[in-house]
This record gives C-alpha cells, structure tokens and sequence, in this order.
C-alpha cells in the first residue's frame, strides 16, 4: 500500500503532472521539424516549367475540359480549377492545379508514402499505396488534390507524363488556344519557359506558402 | 467555401479519442496520488480506467471506417506506420500503442472489483494477482504518458497544415511560435475525461459526492476558465490575422454556425459548468441534477467545440 497524499500534495502533483503534459505538447509539435522525412530529391528545381499567362486567360475553361476528358473524371472533379476575380472590365482568372512542388506537403503528410516527389520534380501518387484519409488534401495549400471516390484513393494533376517524356505538351496546354499556357524545359536556357523565368516575369504562385513549386509558374 | 475533406467520422474521432484520453488520464492520476483509495474516488478511477480502452478503440475504428482504399483493401493499413514525417503515422503507433495498455489498465481496476474477471485471471495469469496495486500503478504510468499523446497529437496533426488552413495554424500568443490546437486540444480531453467520469459516472454512483468533492469543483473551474481562454485567443487571433482565418472565425462567431457556437460549446459547456461548480465552491455544495447537467454539457460542448473548428477550416485564400 502506497500512502495517500494530502490535498496540497495532490494539487502540487496535478499541477506537475500537467505542467508536464502541456511541456510534452509542446515538444511533440516541435518533434514534427525534427522528425521530418529528409528532401530526397537532389534538386529544388525541375526540368520543366509550365507557366500559364493570367493576362491573357479569359476563363473559358478549355483548359479544364481537356484534362478532364484526358482523365476520365466526372464532372464535379478536375485537377484543375479555375479562380476568378473582379469584376466587369477588371476580371481576371486564375487557373490553379497542382504545383509539383519542391516541398510539397501532400507528400510529407502522407503517412504511407503513398505520395512522393521524383527526380524531374513531378510529384506523383502511388495509388497501391494510397489508404484514402484525405491527409494530404487537407494539406495542399492550393487545394490542387481531388478524391476518386469509386477508388477510394487520392488524385491530382500528374503533368500527363507520358506525353511529356515523349516530348509533347501536356493536355491542358494543348488545349489553350489563346495561348496563356506554355511547357517547357526550363533546363534549356534558350526555351521560352526559361527566359519568362529568368526575367522575373513568371513567378511562383504564392510563395509564402513555403512549398517552392517547381514547375507552375504564373505571369500575373 | 468551408472545409470539405473531413466530416462527422473525423470530428466523432477527435472527440472520442480526446475524451478517453482525458477519462484515462482522471483515472491515472488518482492512482497515481493514491486517492484512487478514498471511497468517493473509486468509481472514478474505475470508469476512467475501464472505459478508456474501448472508447479510443471506438473512435479509432471510425477513423477506419473512414478510409478509402483502405477500407476495401485493409492491408494497406500496414503502410500507414511508415512516414514518420507525417503526423498520422505517429498518432498510428501512439494509438497502437495506447489501447492495448489502457485495456489492461481497465483490467487491473476490474480485478480489484469483479469477483468473476479476478476468477479468470486466477485460473490463467494467477502471477498476475501477486501484486495487483503495483502493476496497476505502473500501467497507469505508462498509460498516462500515452493517453497525453492521445490527446496531444490530433491537435499537432491538424495545426501541421501550416498555410493550408490558416484557422488550424494559428498560434496560442502572437510572439510565442506555439500552436493553438495541441494545447486546447489537451485542455477540453481532460476537462471532458472528468466531465465523463466524475461529474457523470461518481455521481450517479455516489450521490453524496456532490456535496463534499470540492477539489473536483476546482479543477473544473480551472480547467473551464483556460479553455475558455484559450478559445477566446484563438478567435482573437485568426480574426486580426485576416484572410481564411478570419473568415473561419467571423462563421464561428456570428456565421452559419454562430448558434452552434454560443449555445453549443459557450453556454452549455462553459458558462453552465462553470456557474455550477463556482457555486458549489462557495455554498459549499451543488445538486446531484445539477452535477449531471453540467457533466453532460461539457461532453457536449466538446463534440461541437471540434465540429466547429473541422468544419470552419477554411482552405488558404488563392
């Protein structure tokens, strides 16, 4: 048998025991930086650059329509977003997918690793892997990931990657046909992507989110 | 455009974990301080510790039945306990860890009080019966430490959001780079723990409780006025941050979801208790039906407290 405390022991002992718990608090939010995966990627950059033109979109939603078609998806889902602001003479559209980012949270967050970053900056979903908690669409600050509800596993804009490597554009900027999207290879110092980028003129989108997307850049 | 990812199987979730968590968490503190022997605290003690196990278990079952893939492919559940970067792979390893020894925490309360389970374990484990207190003691040490992470992690898991979901990320104090949400997280489990297993359970049980457990209306009231403060920082502090955050407070506040809010969690889970236990401190005593109102209002404000904040997650402003 243990003695019993005395009602100042006990409070002392709450207090501690609390104090203690709040301190553990604490430490288990910061042990998140320190527990975190290291960037396995070599490069904070990608091969490829996808700059879309908000001077010159206008909304239509080809853009949207041509990955969707690509995709099969149904027609409340897209990768592809499409923002509008303004209003009247002032409107102005802001296409939003995912950013391939050089730090992408849906990543880190994924408790199974489902999904990760490859080497050329794409960020893919191994979806054998994927559970479908939905982590990582609460996670992505652009709110670029979808769900496909009949797989039960997460879904986002893959770069049509087949295309890419066979050296053609992606759907959605195939689709454009003002022109307000451009893919490239921003390693190729002489190609379009590159100069805008160079320049200045075309910048990641949001950059206080800390993600440093890789391969969406915007002219706004 | 409120959040949309997570719903009612999430938010039962962050509630049933918290509240067993907070229910352990009671009960291992009085073993701890030995006052687990005092007649009036036994049946908290034992609530705590008995029901602790199933409910997280529950609740952890919801969050299953939640999954995608997962569901209809459960063996994917294994991968789940490999991305030690993510937040959810550590509340994956805290719960696994957790439910088996809260579990055998109920157990060692209910050997001292359920002739037929000591049977049982006299016939199978009879080296267990040697020395019931101190392996009691020391489970309820190591289940304590676990039920924090319990309580803790859901908090850490959705402020890891960071831009994401600027309501989730807001700090306690504008200079102090610590989260909001592990803390109030931390503070309603406890405060729902004992809601659970004293105010409702003992009381019930004993009914005299009510008239000379003082110390219990001081820790109510304590933990009633910090988490009271804690949400009125949060509020505060999501409103002068402007964007997302603040739309999500100003729908908490005097949105969609304001009634919710001030009748919900303020006046039925705060308010109420609180005015119960001040009086009680100072008249000495309370009514066993006020006791069990404001157990069952603190429970309440505390499944509405983290609907609201699931729901009123708005995304990062584009």
């Amino acid at each position: 048998m243990h003695k019993q405390f005395s009602r100042r022991e006990f409070l002392r002992a709450a207090l501690g025991s609390g104090t203690a718990a709040v301190l553990g608090s604490v430490g288990l939010s910061a042990g998140r930086f320190a527990l975190a995966a290291p960037d396995r990627t070599e490069s904070a950059s990608s091969p490829y650059a996808l700059i879309i033109d908000t001077t010159k979109c206008v909304g239509c939603g080809a853009c949207r329509t041509a990955c969707n078609l690509r995709n099969e998806l149904p027609e409340d889902t897209s990768y592809i977003h499409i923002l509008s602001y303004g209003e009247g003479t002032d409107r102005s559209f802001l296409p939003v997918q995912c950013q391939h980012c050089a730090k992408p949270p849906c990543a880190s967050v994924c408790p199974t690793r489902a999904t990760y970053r490859r080497e050329d900056g794409v960020v893919m979903i191994n979806e054998k892997l994927c559970v479908g908690c939905k982590y990582c669409e609460v996670a992505c600050p652009y709110q670029a990931r979808t769900f496909d509800e009949d797989r039960g596993v997460a879904d986002k804009c893959w770069l049509c990657l087949d295309w890419v490597q066979d050296g053609r554009d992606p759907a959605c900027v195939a689709a454009c046909v003002l022109g307000a999207r451009l893919f490239g290879r921003q390693d190729d110092p002489t190609s379009e992507v590159a100069q805008l980028i160079a320049s200045g003129r075309a910048k990641p989108l949001h950059p206080e989110f800390g993600t440093h997307p890789s391969v969406l850049h915007y002219i706004l | 455009m409120t959040q949309t990812a997570w719903g009612w199987l999430v938010i039962i979730y962050l509630f049933l974990g918290g509240l067993g968590a907070g229910a352990l968490l009671t009960a291992a503190l009085l073993e701890v301080s030995g006052w687990r022997y005092k007649r009036d605290y036994c049946p908290t003690a034992l609530t705590g510790a008995v029901i602790s196990g199933p409910i997280v278990g529950l609740g952890s079952l919801l969050l299953i039945l939640d999954l995608g893939a997962g569901k209809t492919e459960p063996w994917r559940i294994v991968y789940l306990f490999t991305n030690f970067g993510s937040v959810m792979t550590w509340g994956i390893w805290i719960l696994t860890l957790f439910i088996p020894v809260a579990l055998f925490y109920g157990l060692l309360e209910l050997i001292e009080v359920e002739p037929f389970i000591k049977g049982i374990v006299w016939a199978r484990f009879p080296r267990l019966l040697r020395n019931v207190p101190l392996y009691r003691r020391r489970t309820a040490i190591a289940s304590g430490i676990l039920a924090v992470g319990v309580a803790v992690y859901t908090g850490v898991l959705i402020s890891a959001v960071g831009p994401a979901v600027p309501l989730w990320s807001q700090p306690v104090l504008p200079f102090l780079p610590i989260p909001m949400m592990p803390l109030l997280f931390l503070i309603s489990a406890i405060s729902t723990g004992m809601a659970l297993t004293f105010d409702l359970v003992a009381t019930i049980a004993i009914p005299e409780i009510q008239q000379q457990m003082r110390i219990m209306d001081l820790a109510h009231i304590v933990l009633i006025g910090v988490e009271n403060v804690l949400i009125g920082l949060l509020l505060l502090s999501a409103l002068n941050a402007g964007g997302a955050a603040a739309e999500s407070a100003r729908m908490i506040m005097y949105g969609p979801l304001s009634i919710l809010f001030w009748v919900g969690v303020v006046l039925v889970g705060l308010i109420y208790p609180f005015v119960v236990h001040a009086y009680a401190i100072g008249a000495g005593r309370h009514s066993l039906w006020s006791g069990i109102g404001s157990g069952a209002g603190i429970l309440i404000a505390g499944l509405f407290l983290r609907y609201l904040i699931v729901f009123a997650g708005i995304p990062a402003q584009l």
